[in-house]
């Protein structure tokens, strides 16, 4: 549906890279042994109320050694569970220890900057100018480790995208880290996974997963500043959008517009979703966001926008030609 | 009797709390937009509505925090400072050049006054405009307690924004070096 | 109980003491011997011939504020009492310099930029005319700190100012009328002026102000005849709009490079990022180069704005003639506190290894007093003339400023004893240097800061600055000095501690006393050679103008200087602010509560003479 990503792009036990693979190859040996302990405590417990059943039908006498039985018994359940738990643990360990260090001296690194309800990205190079700026849609070459860099402008955030990994929270005030690697293309979902206001719930991200080359592509874009108008309704469009309530919130590299409280707009149109993975990027979904929000999203930060017929009209052809 | 009091106390604090705690996001717009504000206390002749507008967030406590969290977006920060002003004037003090009533300070908001004050017409929309009122006027004290926050998040010397308006002035503690008469 | 008092006395006087008089704030400074006449070991400088005027708020290209006149000395200095005093009728910040020409004075208000003209050949000096550019009022709301303005200067018959609302006005010296105006910038885009500008070779070098709103520097020349733009060199942008061409050669490695005005900004940030020319301008006839600083770069918050931000917190040498950069010094890359670039160049000859250097000496905003071989921009030395936390010294090899990366401010984290704090070490407030004594005599101020990021977002016109700051004083209580610093030496000779941020220039005369007000509005002379405080008299409002002085028609020397409260700060006084709010006025007003109760606002010149 949304994005385009097949049923699997937000599932857990699909791992699309390998830190979510060694996560769920941890979860299914997880479930496995329990599974086993599981089946095996429950035949045991149903092997032991038949013969205490069949005991007092027939009126045999609790042996004499039943207690030390017992004993041993719960013994080797104790010592049986400690064991399994310490290689949970120590399995655990081991994942997380091949989790934590990113395998490359000079990852790709974008900064994640969590906010109410949206997530802000940016793109840093070493070339200081090459780096930019998009939001809730994060691409990232496939076989390469991505270290993502995390904050949040307001509240508590965290970030997860089942295929790929996390959760991770993002801290106001304080940076944290994770990375990631997709070995197969596709474009996965992440969520906030911490609750942080009334549109938690609409707060997706989208993670796409392709080639290098076309990875290269789609940055060279991102890098270019906001298109200019192609045509006079385009030009009016952008009129409307620097002369309205738009240009106190969004920016617009290369125009006027500046401001950095909600997504920064220059590339709008190339992005699948809007509102936060909340609806597909299509003409009628952006009109409806701009005249009324809060019917779409209650509570968030956008206000509805009572633009003249025509000036919407020429503000979605603007924005949907910010490729 | 006790008991019927007691209840409409209860009924009338549940009434209250109702007002500060409520959050309407769907405003249905436009909002109110005040009509003929007047800036002077003077009419000619005898003088007429001399009631002030009502700002239907006044008692509200998420449209006041999120005035203030406009107040910072929109960069009214950047020359009022927190209240103590700057570039434009301190907005926590009794002074009102143009007058410190609900309707008088949107209208300040939105056409601007002409000694440096933008117009945000068309630039915020009503509702917020509101909003901003509702904490502009509770930096100096002037909404009802219950709606005003207790606290600052950020870095100040002195309390937050319940109780900035009943701080003390500081004082300053530099002996200055006597002076050398000629 | 007696002992407690008598221990008490003894140490108020001890403190009385080493506040009139003290050495270095840190470093322990010998008090250095003034050098005898003549010696090779002090720096000098090429001066005019004394025509008794001052034309230019600097007084000479060179920037140098000494006036050759010597009726005033240090003996007799004592005597000097007030004979004629104007009313400018503006509240506001006064940090203007009266100007005086043809026995003419010229008194420029700040907004709304008033140009009076008062004839010295009369008893009292009546009023010729007045000059009413009427700036647009909306100027006000984006003028970043205090609606001032920094002078006029002469040019030939006319008299070229800039008013608040970006316009560059030509008034014919004798008569008031208006031969000029030339609109030169916008306010819709936070741009204003407050600079005083400088003509050379009948071109008039103006520059903007509104580093705080996101405003994109330039310096621009105008012809002094008709008015009309011949060059603009911006601050930032590919090096076609910076004037960057074969010509310049700046010394250090990293400032070399193509289109480092675009190369060290993220995307298209250099168009909002600030290097304003709203700072002091000199120039060296010989070398033919005009030195200027840009501004810091917008928004304060760093961590907006990755990367060097070049040519923000800059030191430019330029030629006059087609505005091309001959050498450029970055002092600041990437500046986290507001450090800008702009204060005055003093243009001075140096001893340094034994051989004469054509020097200029720079106090910087970062706290280094700089001294560059004005003809290469190389780096002679960086020494500190305040309590420095925020770096480590200057690398002289490489140009390198060592910063210390714990009191680099950040999103959301607050960072605590910043020094020098937002104005710096030194602000806008001219120095002088006299060649008598080889000394610049710098007034600054002992300013701290703590400081909070937040998310800047850039509304054209409206401030782009993204950081609560609180300022206080600095080591020792007091918020202002006065440092007789030795180029020669890269030392203070002496250092005068004041109460309050000493935020008007100084003028240093070949009487040997140097003039100088302070924020409750004291005008003062000092000793040349010791610092010693020879008079003093209150005048109606703290002092942040430039004193100058000048013979009058009757052949006496006069000393003038307009008080008047106010700037970033006085913002206090003149804007009142509140103060229970520890970030009004960017934090300036945090530092200057009792203000309000050692002053009032009011704009008026004074002129004193000996009776």
């Amino acid at each position: 549906m949304i994005g385009r990503g097949g049923p699997d792009f937000q599932h857990v036990l699909h791992p699309a890279g390998p830190q979510a693979a060694r996560i769920a190859h941890l979860g299914w040996f997880a479930f496995v042994v329990a599974a086993t302990v599981w089946v095996i405590t429950v035949s045991v417990l149903l092997w032991a109320i038949a013969r205490a059943r069949r005991r007092e039908r027939a009126d045999e006498p609790v042996p004499a050694d039943g207690e030390r039985r017992m004993t041993w018994g719960v013994a080797f359940g104790i010592g049986a569970s400690a064991v399994i738990l310490l290689v949970f643990l120590g399995y655990d360990l081991v994942v997380g220890r091949t989790l934590s260090p990113v395998p490359s001296a000079h990852p790709l690194t974008i900064e994640v900057n969590g906010h109410q309800w949206w997530w802000e990205v940016q793109y840093a190079d070493t070339a200081v100018h090459d780096r930019f700026t998009t939001a809730n849609e994060i691409h990232i070459p496939v076989g390469e480790p991505v270290l993502f860099v995390l904050t949040a402008q307001d509240v508590i955030h965290s970030i997860w995208a089942p295929n790929l990994g996390g959760k991770k929270d993002l801290i106001p005030g304080y940076t944290t880290s994770v990375w990631f690697q997709a070995d197969t293309p596709g474009v996965y979902r992440a969520q906030c996974a911490e609750f942080c206001g009334v549109q938690h719930a609409k707060m997706a991200l989208f993670i796409v997963a392709e080639s290098r080359a076309q990875f290269n592509r789609w940055a060279i874009q991102q890098r270019q500043p906001a298109a200019k108008p192609a045509d006079s309704v385009a030009g009016h469009g952008y009129e409307v959008f620097v002369t309205s309530s738009c240009v106190m919130c969004h920016n617009l590299e290369g125009t006027t517009a500046g401001s950095h409280a909600g997504p920064d707009l220059t590339h709008l149109a190339s992005r699948r979703t809007i509102a936060a993975g909340t609806l597909p990027n299509t003409r009628g979904n952006l009109a409806g966001w701009i005249v009324d929000p809060q019917r779409i999203k209650p509570g968030s930060h956008m206000p509805p926008n009572m633009l003249e017929p025509k000036d919407l009209d020429a503000l979605l052809t603007y924005l949907q030609s910010l490729k | 009797m006790r008991a019927s009091s007691l209840v409409i106390v209860l009924a009338a604090s549940s009434l209250i709390g109702c007002e500060r705690e409520e959050r309407t996001f769907r405003e249905t717009p436009p909002s109110t937009t005040p009509t003929a504000v007047r800036v002077s206390a003077l009419q000619p002749g005898t003088p007429a509505d001399t009631t002030h507008t009502v700002n239907p967030y006044e008692r509200n406590a998420y449209a006041q925090s999120e005035g203030q969290r406009l107040f910072g977006w929109y960069n009214c920060s950047g020359c009022h400072a927190n209240g103590g002003g700057g570039m434009g004037p301190a907005l926590m003090d009794d002074e009102w050049i143009y007058g410190s009533a609900p309707e008088q300070i949107y209208t300040t908001i939105v056409e601007g006054r002409p000694n440096g004050m933008p117009s945000f017409a068309g630039r915020i929309p009503s509702y917020q405009v509101w909003q901003l009122v509702t904490y502009v006027r509770s930096l100096s004290g002037l909404t009802p307690s219950a709606g005003r926050s207790a606290r600052v998040e950020h870095m100040m010397i002195y309390p937050g924004s319940q109780s900035l308006q009943k701080a003390e002035k500081p004082k300053w503690s530099f002996t200055p070096p006597a002076a050398v008469q000629p | 109980m007696k002992l407690h008092r008598a221990l008490r006395s003894v140490s108020f006087i001890l403190f009385a003491a080493a506040c009139t008089r003290e050495r270095g704030p840190e470093h322990g400074y010998e008090p250095a011997p003034p050098a005898p006449a003549g010696s090779d070991a002090r720096a000098t400088a090429a001066l005019d011939a004394e025509d008794g005027q001052w034309t230019l708020p600097a007084k000479s290209y060179s920037a140098l504020r000494y006036s050759q006149l010597t009726e005033i000395t240090a003996g007799n200095v004592k005597n000097l009492r007030p004979v004629w005093t104007f009313s400018t009728s503006v509240l506001r910040g006064h940090e203007e310099p009266p100007i005086v020409a043809n026995n003419t004075m010229y008194v420029l208000t700040p907004f709304p930029n008033v140009l009076y003209a008062l004839d010295l050949t009369k008893t009292g000096a009546p009023m010729k005319w007045k000059y009413e550019p009427k700036p647009a009022a909306a100027a006000q709301g984006v003028a970043c700190c205090d609606v001032v303005n920094r002078g006029p200067t002469i040019a030939g018959n006319k008299i070229v100012f800039n008013t608040l609302d970006n316009h560059v006005v030509a008034v014919d010296a004798a008569s008031g009328k208006e031969v000029w105006t030339t609109q030169v910038g916008d306010i819709n885009t936070g741009e204003t002026m407050t600079m005083a500008p400088l003509v050379v070779k009948n071109m008039v070098l103006v520059g903007n102000s509104g580093g705080e709103m996101g405003v994109r520097g330039w310096l621009k020349a105008l012809d002094l005849n008709t008015g009309t733009v011949k060059w603009t060199a911006y601050s930032t942008g590919p090096d076609s709009e910076v004037l960057i061409g074969p010509r310049f050669k700046p010394f250090y490695k990293k400032d070399q490079g193509k289109d480092l005005g675009v190369r060290t900004w993220t995307g298209e940030q250099w168009k909002i990022g600030g290097g304003t020319v709203w700072g002091w301008l000199s120039y060296d006839p010989v070398l033919d180069l005009v030195y200027y600083g840009a501004a810091n770069p917008g928004p304060w918050n760093p961590d907006q704005r990755p990367g060097d931000n070049k040519w923000t917190s800059t030191l430019f040498a330029r030629d006059p003639n087609t505005g091309e950069a001959v050498w450029a010094y970055q002092m600041n890359p990437h500046d986290l506190h507001d450090y800008d670039g702009v204060n005055e160049s003093l243009l001075i000859d140096v001893p340094w290894k034994g051989v004469r250097r054509k020097a200029l000496v720079h106090p910087d905003r970062n706290g280094y007093v700089y001294l560059m071989d004005r003809t290469t921009g190389e780096l002679l030395s960086a020494e500190p003339f305040v309590h420095i936390t925020s770096s480590h010294g200057v690398d002289v090899t490489t140009g390198e400023l060592a910063l210390e990366a714990t009191k680099q401010p950040k999103i959301g984290e607050v960072v605590r004893d910043i020094c020098p704090a937002a104005p710096g070490g030194k602000d806008w407030q001219p120095s002088s240097f006299s060649p008598r004594t080889g000394l610049v005599y710098i007034p600054h101020q002992n300013l701290c800061m703590d400081e909070e990021g937040l998310e800047a977002n850039y509304i054209a016109g409206t401030p782009y600055v993204g950081m609560n700051v609180v300022m206080k004083a600095g080591p020792g209580g007091n918020r202002g000095l006065l440092t007789a610093w030795d180029p020669a030496t890269q030392r203070a000779a002496w250092v005068l501690k004041e109460d309050l941020p000493v935020w008007s220039g100084t003028l240093a005369t070949a009487g040997d006393v140097v003039f100088y007000g302070t924020m409750d509005g004291w005008f003062k002379a000092i000793d040349a050679r010791t610092g010693a405080a020879l008079w003093q008299y209150k005048t109606g409002s703290g002092i942040i103008g430039q004193p100058v002085t000048y013979r009058g028609p009757d052949g006496k020397q006069y000393v003038a200087v307009v008080s008047g409260v106010g700037g970033w700060s006085g913002a206090i006084v003149a804007g009142k602010l509140d103060p229970r709010d520890s970030t009004a006025a960017l934090g300036f007003a945090a530092a200057m509560t009792d203000l309000p109760q050692k002053t009032t606002k009011g704009g008026t010149l004074y002129v004193f003479a000996l009776p």
